[in-house]
């Protein structure tokens, strides 16, 4: 049973990942022709000249590589059966209208690894899989493509393999195939749940708010049970995961990655659905001094952080994504007993791995058509603002929700501006940092794939 | 009267047989309590005369008590169709029916010869600035003061700090055990208490939200007050500061006990979004729901209080037993409760469980003498007049009785357990505590 449930999770992973690659190509056919012919005749070749699926090209031979992030069999309540009452739930849950499908946030991956956890026959999970994927996600899949969690706990695989392990590790813990621990792959899980458990209580709905509130209020509430539960359910099973590993210095170091992510939500000014707004910028005279963050353990120190364009963008995403995606890294590097010099290269790399992904993510908005909204925490519109405060005002229209502010006006502010370029250098930056770590490694087919990643991320901009 | 006490006792057992065979929790040993009831049954007027023996002796079960059990279960035990326990009964069956018989002393303290303890007096050093210390803890661990004033909101020390205070006297009860007089609270077992709390802080403010409730400790619940999504997270939070606070313990056989719990709680919320087909399975379904959401916190940071004094595994068992029993009497009492008690004294609205759908105790009960109530359960007292007839139907029936029974059940089988430690105050103040849970009213 366990064993045929893992091999369709498995299965569903590979369609999924082929799909979504044919997805994206159809999608970015049409404003961008050129791309999706070389495309094509690339993938026999070797990844030289970067185009959109180099991405989930370098993704999938990374995958090869170190196995699945994912192995699912450490959660061994999937089987149990009160859980998956919970299916019936779910159904009931796509039927409604919850925004919690409609987000980007809510990924497809996120509900498809719910799914698959709580539904009981194949028949079920694949109906409605197909279902959701077509209503609710088709026009996310690009950005899911891009942001997408598996990525976390792959890269948390590929610095263990890079970075190898000290000889004194007993061959039991070893997994040969992949060149990486049995704890490094328990670990790469733990990273996944976290983040999709973040995910997952971030697409709740604010029901404390004065706007009115599109769905019925039954539906929300019902929603927002899920969500929530859903998310402590990834949680709890990431807290026993860790315990499993029976090394209290690394529980620690994962235990302050999840309240680093809490401690993201309450970050500056948010509107009623608690949608991240920048702070209104202040004159240079006036920021104070910002203290480093020495000890990874403490919580992130906020002096002299809110209205400094640079440093906000950086604390907030640090505390979103780095901080998990580097104490990870970290850790890796702890089970594979190297010195704690090493471990804090490993942090470095991943948070530094992180800040990039992110800037790439902003710059996205910008290098398409003209998009509906964009995120107004994104790096281009913080330096546009930096170097522009009157702009400010188009923000403050955004404080009941961040619909109402005019998309239009910042998007032609920033592209006037030089924002994307400060972006850019922003994130050669943090490659360049990353790609410092990577060099200490030793040559091996893990770190070209990790190189690999970050080419495609990379060169996009270009 | 002796016709109608029969009819009840074969009603409970036929109840409790069918509900213990479905649940797994140590069905054995709570059947054998279940026919020890039985006798209780009939034993219950003669024994108000008897002089209640010392709840905890100095060795194995004194001579004293065997005697008189033997002579009760001699008197009742055929006519009550489970004879065979003749002189040659074992004595272990013999020293539960010992403990069972006490059991009925719960509800009114027994005279333990000595001055009753309170065991909130006994720790109020230790309990002194837990609360303070939870805040200062979550306050360290954050730079956001938004996620500080929610994180720390229900801290305020109104609480009852239940789950520290049995924490702490658990700590230094096995401390006793183990070390004997001269032994101390180690600030390792203080922290135990104080994530204890933190945890079911953590639970509560999800349920705050998942419930949407109003009221919670007399004053507005979180949900009321603050953005649900930093509600969620504020939860997330606390239960990441607690996870640390555990991490440091450096230990990993208490990691791995207090991991159980959170594991436990999210489980037992999952149970509770559904419901079963027949009323067996709605009973066992209820009781393990009820270990998994309140008792496992409980037990298991006894356990985890025990391992850290460096007890045998038999004691950090003992330990956990007595706080699942202790756990599982509270919970029940809490249901009953929620029918008796008015909205003022809980601090939270009445019926409340009714309201959100939930089955509990006196209502499952209650279905067995009216069956009208099984279709209401089935769709979660939805329709209109579900909850005002079924809390009418619980309170004609003697649901509540019979929940107070087995809440009473669990408390002395707490109290047995905490008997079997070697006698000091804090011991007492174990027993003492069975019998708070019990006769709280709020």
């Amino acid at each position: 049973m366990s064993l045929s449930r893992l091999c369709r999770v498995v299965r569903c992973d590979l369609v999924k990942v082929q799909s979504s690659s044919a997805l994206v190509s159809k999608l970015w056919g049409p404003c961008a022709p050129r791309e999706v012919s070389t495309c094509s005749t690339q993938r026999a070749s070797v990844a030289q000249h970067s185009s959109k699926p180099d991405w989930n090209r370098a993704v999938s031979e990374a995958e090869k590589i170190v196995g699945y992030p994912t192995s699912f069999l450490s959660l061994r309540w999937v089987l149990s059966d009160e859980i998956a009452n919970v299916a019936l739930h779910l159904r009931k849950l796509v039927g409604s209208n919850h925004p919690l499908l409609k987000t980007a946030k809510f990924s497809a991956h996120t509900l498809r690894l719910l799914l698959n956890l709580v539904l009981p026959n194949d028949f079920q999970v694949g109906q409605l899989t197909v279902k959701i994927d077509t209503h609710f996600f088709s026009r996310n899949l690009i950005y899911n493509g891009k942001n997408n969690m598996q990525a976390w706990g792959l890269i948390v695989l590929l610095v263990s393999k890079a970075a190898g392990h000290s000889p004194e590790i007993p061959d039991m813990e070893q997994d040969k195939a992949a060149g990486v621990l049995h704890s490094q792959r328990a670990l790469a899980e733990v990273t996944e749940m976290i983040r999709t458990s973040h995910l997952v209580h971030k697409g709740l709905v604010n029901m404390n708010s004065r706007q009115p509130i599109a769905a019925e209020p039954d539906d929300m509430m019902f929603g927002n049970k899920i969500a929530l539960l859903s998310g402590d359910y990834l949680l709890a099973n990431s807290c026993s995961e860790l315990a499993n590993l029976r090394n209290q210095e690394l529980v620690e170091l994962m235990s302050s990655a999840v309240r680093d992510l809490a401690e993201a939500e309450f970050l500056g000014e948010r509107d009623e659905q608690n949608n991240p707004l920048p702070s209104r910028p202040l004159p240079k005279d006036q920021i104070e001094e910002a203290t480093e963050w020495d000890i990874i353990t403490d919580p992130l120190p906020m002096g002299g952080v809110i209205g400094c364009a640079g440093r906000e963008w950086s604390a907030r995403h640090v505390l979103a994504a780095g901080a998990l995606l580097g104490k990870s890294c970290s850790a890796a590097l702890k089970l594979a007993g190297h010195k704690p010099q090493l471990q804090t290269q490993g942090y470095l790399f991943g948070c530094h791995l992180a800040l990039a992904w992110q800037a790439f993510l902003d710059l996205e908005a910008f290098t398409g058509p003209e998009p509906a909204s964009f995120s107004l925490v994104g790096a281009p519109l913080a330096f546009t603002l930096e170097a522009r405060p009157e702009l400010y005002e188009y923000i403050e229209a955004g404080k009941k929700s961040v619909q109402d502010v005019d998309y239009h006006a910042l998007y032609k502010a920033v592209l006037a501006g030089d924002g994307l370029e400060q972006t850019k250098r922003l994130q050669r930056e943090h490659i360049a940092r990353a790609v410092h770590v990577l060099d200490s490694f030793p040559d091996c087919d893990a770190r070209t794939a990790l190189a690999n990643i970050i080419v495609a991320m990379h060169h996009d901009h270009l | 009267m002796p016709v109608s006490c029969v009819c009840y006792a074969v009603h409970i057992l036929k109840r409790f047989v069918a509900v213990v065979a479905m649940a797994c929790l140590s069905s054995s040993r709570l059947c054998a309590r279940v026919q020890d009831k039985l006798l209780c049954q009939f034993g219950h007027k003669v024994r108000k005369q008897t002089v209640f023996v010392k709840l905890k002796p100095p060795g194995p079960s004194p001579l004293r008590i065997f005697g008189k059990t033997c002579q009760r279960v001699t008197t009742c035990g055929p006519a009550c169709g489970s004879g065979g326990f003749s002189a040659g009964a074992s004595s272990g069956l013999v020293r539960r029916l010992a403990s069972s018989l006490q059991s009925t002393s719960t509800g009114s303290l027994p005279d333990y010869g000595t001055q009753i303890v309170d065991p909130y007096r006994l720790l109020e050093d230790d309990l002194n600035g837990i609360y303070e210390d939870i805040r200062s803890e979550l306050e360290r661990n954050t730079n956001q003061s938004e996620l500080n004033t929610i994180a720390t909101y229900y801290f305020d020390g109104q609480g009852k700090a239940l789950r520290p205070m049995v924490a702490i006297l658990m700590a230094r009860a096995v401390n006793y055990h183990v070390y004997g007089e001269n032994s101390a609270l180690l600030p390792s077992q203080r922290q135990v208490a104080m994530i204890s709390e933190m945890i079911h802080s953590a639970s509560l403010i999800h349920d705050d939200v998942i419930d949407q409730s109003d009221f919670r400790r007399g004053k507005p619940s979180v949900n009321v007050l603050w953005n649900h999504k930093k509600v969620a997270m504020a939860g997330d939070f606390i239960l990441a500061v607690a996870s640390m606070m555990i991490a440091r313990l450096r230990s990993d056989d208490v990691t791995l006990v207090l991991s159980q719990v959170v594991t436990d709680l999210v489980q037992g919320e999952f149970m509770q979004l559904g419901s079963k087909e027949t009323e067996n399975e709605r009973f066992a379904h209820y009781l393990t729901k009820t270990y998994r959401k309140t008792a496992s916190l409980i037990a298991n940071s006894v356990k985890a209080v025990a391992l850290l004094s460096g007890a045998d595994e038999s004691t950090c068992e003992l330990a956990f037993q007595y706080g699942r029993n202790l756990g599982l009497s509270f919970q029940l009492v809490d249901d009953l409760l929620d029918f008796v008690s008015s909205a003022q004294a809980m601090g939270k609205p009445t019926a409340a469980d009714l309201k959100l759908g939930l089955a509990t105790a006196p209502v499952l009960f209650a279905c067995e003498k009216y069956p009208e109530l099984n279709p209401m359960i089935m769709r979660r007292f939805q329709e209109p007049g579900d909850v005002e007839k079924a809390y009418e139907l619980v309170h004609k029936s003697r649901g509540l009785e019979q929940t107070r029974f087995l809440a009473r059940k669990h408390g002395a089988e707490a109290a047995r357990l905490a008997a079997e430690l070697a006698d000091s105050p804090y011991q007492k103040g174990l027993v003492v505590t069975t019998d708070l849970v019990l006769n709280r009213i709020k």
